[in-house]
């Protein structure tokens, strides 16, 4: 799947979990860029991407995912 | 020898010792020296002899801790603050425990207006870490806890107390040494931080702290697997966060697990069990008022002691006294349900400058013929014929509906949940439009179809106690200790 399609997709989850938009999707956004993206709302959006790709995260993907770069290439890795 | 002393004992003859792993740097025990001593030399220079309380801003450093031991050291107490607490929670504790000196490590000074002790760059030399002599019945700490009224309440604990606690603590049976490797995952302002990092340095053993940016339980995983801890004290919702990748998890290392601040559910109990079969499981139990901990349980798969799915507390530790009593103040039988309370050497001299709430929470009765002081916890439990206690929840989580029905929700999260399949369930007490209590049920889930749960559950509770509503949330919100948010989770109905 192309880098663009991966975080269309993101884009969408997160949009759906905290109901707005106004956030880029470039390599270095991290939570702490985005409102109302917190230790609650992070394993909702983990959960929906899960669901989005079909894919399950190990414990350790969710220390790396540190930026949406890293996350995208653990991704990437899974699908 | 005092607790100051046996302090500064270790560090000293564990110098070459890894002493804190914070965010992945090592500190020594020499680097922890250094820094205490460079603090005490501002805080001699600085803060004048008649200054007590010295407030301390609850970074995640080796600085902070630090300043912790040089404040002890220097005979004072200290009061933590969380920078990220609103202004005014922590402006109120200020004032009322009178600090003009705050330990601050941060870049930028959170207090400026205050006689600030900057922490970041002090070094000193390590032969001077002798501490001051100071009177046992001095205060170590004063935590403060969310208050009914919105006002925070003071707990100070003594040095006395925190003596008493290690005692207590280590004839439980949890040996620590120089080679274990033990966590800290709770901030500053919470309790049972003081024992996370107190004991391993009373021991010469590492303390691992959890950096304020990671997801906790991922993190905890981590250093489970990498850096082989050996002991851990972690709340309950850990385990919950976790349970969904327990196959991820097999270390021989971890001796200990040990479990604090809400009710230890014994079905995701037993699976940590099956995944580490090396640890010891220990469900603990303690308020703040009683420094920390003082009853504890081993749990034994073999001989499981619960109640309503929820793993016993366990007997009283060393010193401390348990009974439970009725509305009235009188001391119930074996057996009986009603208000935890505790005596002994761990309880607090009281709340800080608050004669109404020690009014309330403390009361004096006769008690194997000596009259004798005791703390009521609010937590509802009885004692059974082994002396084990099993805790049923806060005496606010029982609700009295349909004109005095008791209903324990405890009881109702258990049939509830197991009408659920393992997905995680509370219940709470809300009222209703009318002004009367009714039971709600909150599933951490998205939406699905309830007919097969509400079978299950007339099924197996009588109708006062079948939740009235039932309501989805995707995630349980926790309070600032880590637990979940009951009171928030009551204000959706």
């Amino acid at each position: 799947m192309e880098t663009t399609e991966i975080k269309e997709k993101i884009s969408e989850a997160l949009e759906s979990v905290l109901g707005h938009s106004n956030f880029e999707t470039n390599d270095e956004l991290t939570a702490q860029d985005v409102d109302g993206w917190d230790s609650l709302s992070h394993m909702m959006i983990i959960t929906k991407i899960e669901e989005q790709f079909d894919i399950k995260f190990k414990l350790r993907d969710l220390n790396k995912l540190k930026n949406l770069g890293s996350l995208v290439s653990v991704i990437q890795g899974k699908i | 020898m005092n607790l100051q002393q046996a302090l500064s004992h270790s560090i000293t003859r564990n110098l070459d010792r890894i002493a804190f792993v914070i965010n992945e740097q090592e500190y020594t025990y020499k680097d922890l020296a250094e820094s205490i001593s460079g603090i005490r030399k501002i805080i001699q220079e600085k803060v004048s002899d008649n200054e007590v309380h010295i407030g301390l801003i609850a970074n995640d450093d080796i600085q902070t801790y630090a300043a912790i031991f040089a404040i002890w050291f220097e005979g004072k107490s200290y009061v933590p603050l969380d920078p990220e607490s609103p202004e005014e929670r922590n402006d109120n504790i200020i004032k009322q425990t009178n600090i003009r000196s705050i330990v601050d490590s941060s870049d930028v000074v959170v207090y400026p207006d205050y006689n600030t002790i900057s922490s970041t760059m002090a070094k000193g030399n390590i032969d001077d870490l002798e501490p001051k002599q100071v009177r046992d019945k001095s205060i170590a700490y004063i935590l403060f806890t969310s208050g009914t009224t919105g006002i925070p309440k003071g707990v100070p604990i003594t040095f006395s107390n925190l003596i008493a606690f290690c005692d207590a603590f280590f004839d439980f049976g949890i040996q620590i040494d120089e080679n274990d490797r033990c966590l800290q995952m709770f901030g500053l302002t919470f309790d049972v931080s003081v024992m996370s990092f107190m004991l391993p340095v009373l021991k010469g053993a590492r303390v691992y702290t959890i950096p304020k940016d990671e997801i906790k339980f991922s993190y905890i995983f981590e250093l489970i697997q990498d850096e082989r801890l050996s002991y851990a004290l972690m709340v309950p919702s850990i385990l919950h966060y976790l349970r969904p990748y327990f196959d991820e998890i097999d270390s021989p290392y971890l001796k200990y697990s040990l479990f604090c601040g809400e009710g230890l559910p014994v079905d995701v109990t037993e699976e940590w069990a099956q995944r580490l079969p090396n640890t010891k499981i220990m469900n603990v139990y303690g308020p703040t008022e009683s420094t920390m901990l003082c009853t504890g349980y081993t749990y034994d798969k073999d001989a499981k002691k619960t109640h309503n799915g929820v793993v016993s507390i366990g007997k009283p530790w060393k010193g401390v006294e348990t009974i439970i009593i009725n509305e009235s103040n009188e001391i119930l039988e074996t057996g009986k349900k009603g208000e935890l309370c505790l005596a002994g050497s761990l309880l607090t001299p009281g709340y800080w400058m608050n004669p109404e709430k020690n009014e309330e929470a403390f009361f004096y009765t006769e008690y194997n013929g000596k009259k004798t002081r005791f703390y009521k916890t609010g937590d509802l439990s009885y004692i059974d014929a082994d002396g084990d206690i099993m805790f049923l929840g806060r005496i606010d989580f029982q609700a009295k509906v349909q004109g005095g029905y008791r209903v324990e929700l405890s009881e109702v999260e258990l049939y509830a949940k197991e009408g659920l399949h393992k997905i995680n369930a509370v219940a709470v007490a809300y009222t209703n439009g009318v002004g009367s209590t009714e039971i709600g049920l909150v599933i951490e889930s998205e939406k699905f179809d309830l007919t097969e749960l509400s079978e299950y559950m007339k099924a197996k509770m009588p109708a006062y106690m079948i939740p009235s509503q039932i309501k989805f949330m995707e995630t349980f919100p926790l309070n600032v200790n880590g637990k979940i948010d009951r009171k928030e989770l009551t204000t959706i109905f």
